[in-house]
């Protein structure tokens, strides 16, 4: 079982919004408190936590200062999990952490542990083994339920909105729950349905109660947002507008862990992945490097000319689907030859495609067996 | 690690009146809701009314004239309406469509979203009663005189219920199945409580008066109709009732549809 890292999460896309948010001052009636117990690096502020600062009154100046030399720590921090379900292992000794400002995606077909990993993050469901902090809180621990449901955002699976009021006052009834919620107008706004504020919602079409679950998620000004396969049944545009918005999510400082069995959403979004199969980490890495993606052999596909077999080619082709594949470590190389054989016999190589392993051929590759090593690759 | 988070008391009664008013903004949104919780008892009292209307004091009403055994009786009814019914169907509902665990993903501490819709029922059954009442009085029933004892016995019996409504919500899995069991429960009950008609019968009402509906009925009736005051014996089995009822709840309430 692989023990917690703490420098398992470096990240080039986050890296640059590390930094932010570290320093939190709230205001509270009669006292205020700059709480400075998760160790600051310095870095800008977004424009939220200056606004925070600024309710206060004070002219604080004293956020980029953490206790020196102590280590930040991740968002989440996952060790050694384990669940069960009866005699189902949901969860078979998952660790991971998750880096403040990052996007980090569970990426897994279903069935694989997410949502039972997931639902242990944000308090619903107990654990049997392991350890388990959220923004430096158990979650299990239900005296910390209040204080940690404030600073996270939660947008679950299923859609669950109440029928009878309208998108505004669902949206306006649960920022009342929070410390220091968002404009209401300017979630709504931002989870694009200004249009549909005043409708009820039992007449929103499924992708719009889907945002506004996601505006309901929001809503608190989480600075950490939980997503549990956020885009499920989203038509292609709707996909894409909801992607922008959790990236602008995390242009504000925002941490993100969301699950998701479609690699194009993980490939699109994610800062670093996790491939779960049979409640396991099989892989992790970034999107681009995991699973060997960066060093695998390059794939050059074509049709087969007509009057030639495979033997005729200058190059190992192996035929697939109706075309043949040949895989190089020199792609550069044995595509010449291949264009050069062509145009020497005066024929085309029809369909011609050269590419990598895609996020999906790696997923199948590593999803396929269960119960396989956990191996970390493609980690920088 | 300190989080720097300190309960802010003064938050907490603003919070709850929040969640009161959003509560009444769903029910008077949702037409089915209003329509069972109002017009329901409102019609039985008005048929009533227009049947017994000229009838005096008889025995078989223990010396009541019809409509003022009535109007106390059929108000108990929609106070269980407003309250155990309709908490214990709206509750299983909104577990099954997983809108509990929304609201348990949220900051809202549990005691305030139960108290907000114990503050939303009582107001439904306040509002339930005067129509009745005012029905009764339509029909030349004489307004009762002991409003505070009225009061007492609408809280207690509005809580009681509620908590016995929240009760059923959490030993029913399936919100199909909770309007069948909810009746299933009401029906008999209200029934050899008295409530539909006068039981003479002293083993019956032995058995009724240990039960929760009898005692709201008799708590109500006494100051409604007899210009008595507190009936402290049946108050006393409401809240026992009602502390049932509450024992259950918390020891057995999920919010979520899929428990462990």
């Amino acid at each position: 079982m692989a023990a917690l890292r703490p420098d398992q999460a470096k990240t080039g896309a986050a890296g640059a919004i590390i930094g932010t948010r570290e320093t939190q001052v709230r205001p509270r009636p009669g006292r205020y408190e700059i709480d400075t117990s998760r160790s600051a690096v310095t870095g800008s502020l977004d424009a939220r936590a200056s606004t925070r600062i600024d309710r206060t009154e004070f002219g604080v100046t004293a956020y980029a200062a953490g206790p020196a030399g102590s280590p930040r720590r991740s968002a989440v921090m996952v060790a050694g999990l384990r669940k069960s379900y009866g005699t189902v292992q949901a969860v078979r000794g998952m660790s991971f952490a998750v880096e403040h400002g990052e996007i980090f995606a569970l990426l897994g077909p279903n069935g694989a542990g997410k949502t039972t990993t997931l639902e242990i993050l944000e308090g619903f469901r107990s654990r049997d083994a392991g350890q388990v902090e959220v923004l430096g809180l158990d979650p299990g621990d239900r005296s910390h339920g209040r204080a940690l449901r404030e600073q996270i955002g939660l947008v679950l699976q299923d859609i669950a909105v109440e029928p009878y009021l309208t998108v505004r006052e669902t949206i306006a009834r649960n920022a009342g729950y929070y410390p220091a919620p968002r404009d209401v107008d300017e979630v709504v706004a931002l989870v694009g349905l200004a249009g549909q504020a005043r409708q009820k919602v039992r007449a929103l079409s499924g992708g719009q109660k889907r945002r506004l679950d996601l505006a309901l998620g929001l809503i608190g000004g989480p600075e950490l947002l939980f997503l549990d396969e956020p885009t499920t049944g989203f038509d292609p545009n709707a996909r894409r507008d909801a992607w922008q918005i959790v990236r602008n999510l995390r242009g504000q400082g925002t941490t993100i862990l969301l699950t998701t069995h479609y690699m194009e959403e993980a490939q699109a979004l994610a800062d670093r992945v996790a491939v779960i199969s049979g409640g396991r980490i099989v892989a992790e890495g970034t999107p681009a490097t995991i699973g060997g993606r960066d060093t695998a052999r390059a794939r050059i596909r074509f049709a087969l000319p007509v009057g030639y077999t495979a033997a005729d080619l200058p190059a190992d082709a192996v035929p697939a689907d109706g075309l043949v594949t040949v895989e190089t470590a020199e792609p550069t190389r044995t595509l010449h030859e291949l264009t050069g054989w062509a145009l020497r016999h005066g024929t085309v190589l029809g369909q011609l495609t050269v590419d990598r392993p895609s996020l999906e051929d790696i997923y199948l590759r590593l999803t396929d067996h269960d119960g396989s090593e956990h191996t970390t690759e493609g980690n920088p | 690690m300190s989080l720097a988070h300190h309960q802010a008391p003064r938050r907490n009664f603003p919070l709850l009146w929040h969640q009161v008013r959003y509560e009444q903004l769903s029910f008077w949104r949702n037409p089915q809701s209003a329509f069972f919780t109002f017009l329901f008892p409102v019609v039985i009292i008005a048929i009533f009314g227009a049947l017994f209307r000229d009838a005096s004091g008889s025995s078989y009403f223990y010396g009541l004239s019809a409509l003022q055994y009535y109007v106390p009786t059929i108000a108990a009814i929609s106070v269980l309406g407003a309250c155990y019914s309709q908490l214990a169907i709206v509750l299983s509902t909104r577990r099954q469509n997983g809108i509990l665990k929304r609201v348990r993903a949220t900051p809202l501490p549990a005691w305030t979203y139960f108290l907000g819709l114990l503050a939303h029922c009582i107001m439904v059954s306040a509002v339930d009663v005067a129509l009745i009442t005012g029905v009764g009085a339509a029909f030349g029933t004489p307004l009762p005189t002991h409003w505070a004892a009225i009061a007492v016995a609408l809280v207690l019996g509005a809580a009681s219920f509620c908590a016995l409504g929240v009760a059923v919500a959490s030993l029913i899995r399936n919100s199909e199945a909770a309007p069948a069991v909810v009746q299933l429960v009401l029906f008999p009950l209200v029934f050899i409580s008295g409530s539909y008609m006068p039981i003479h019968s002293d083993m019956l009402n032995r058995i009724s008066g240990a039960l929760p509906v009898r005692p709201f009925n008799l708590a109500l009736m006494g100051p409604f109709a007899q210009h008595s005051g507190f009936d402290w014996k049946d108050l006393g089995v409401l809240l026992a009732w009602g502390a049932a009822g509450t024992l259950i709840a918390v020891r057995r309430f999920r919010w979520d549809p899929r428990p462990e």
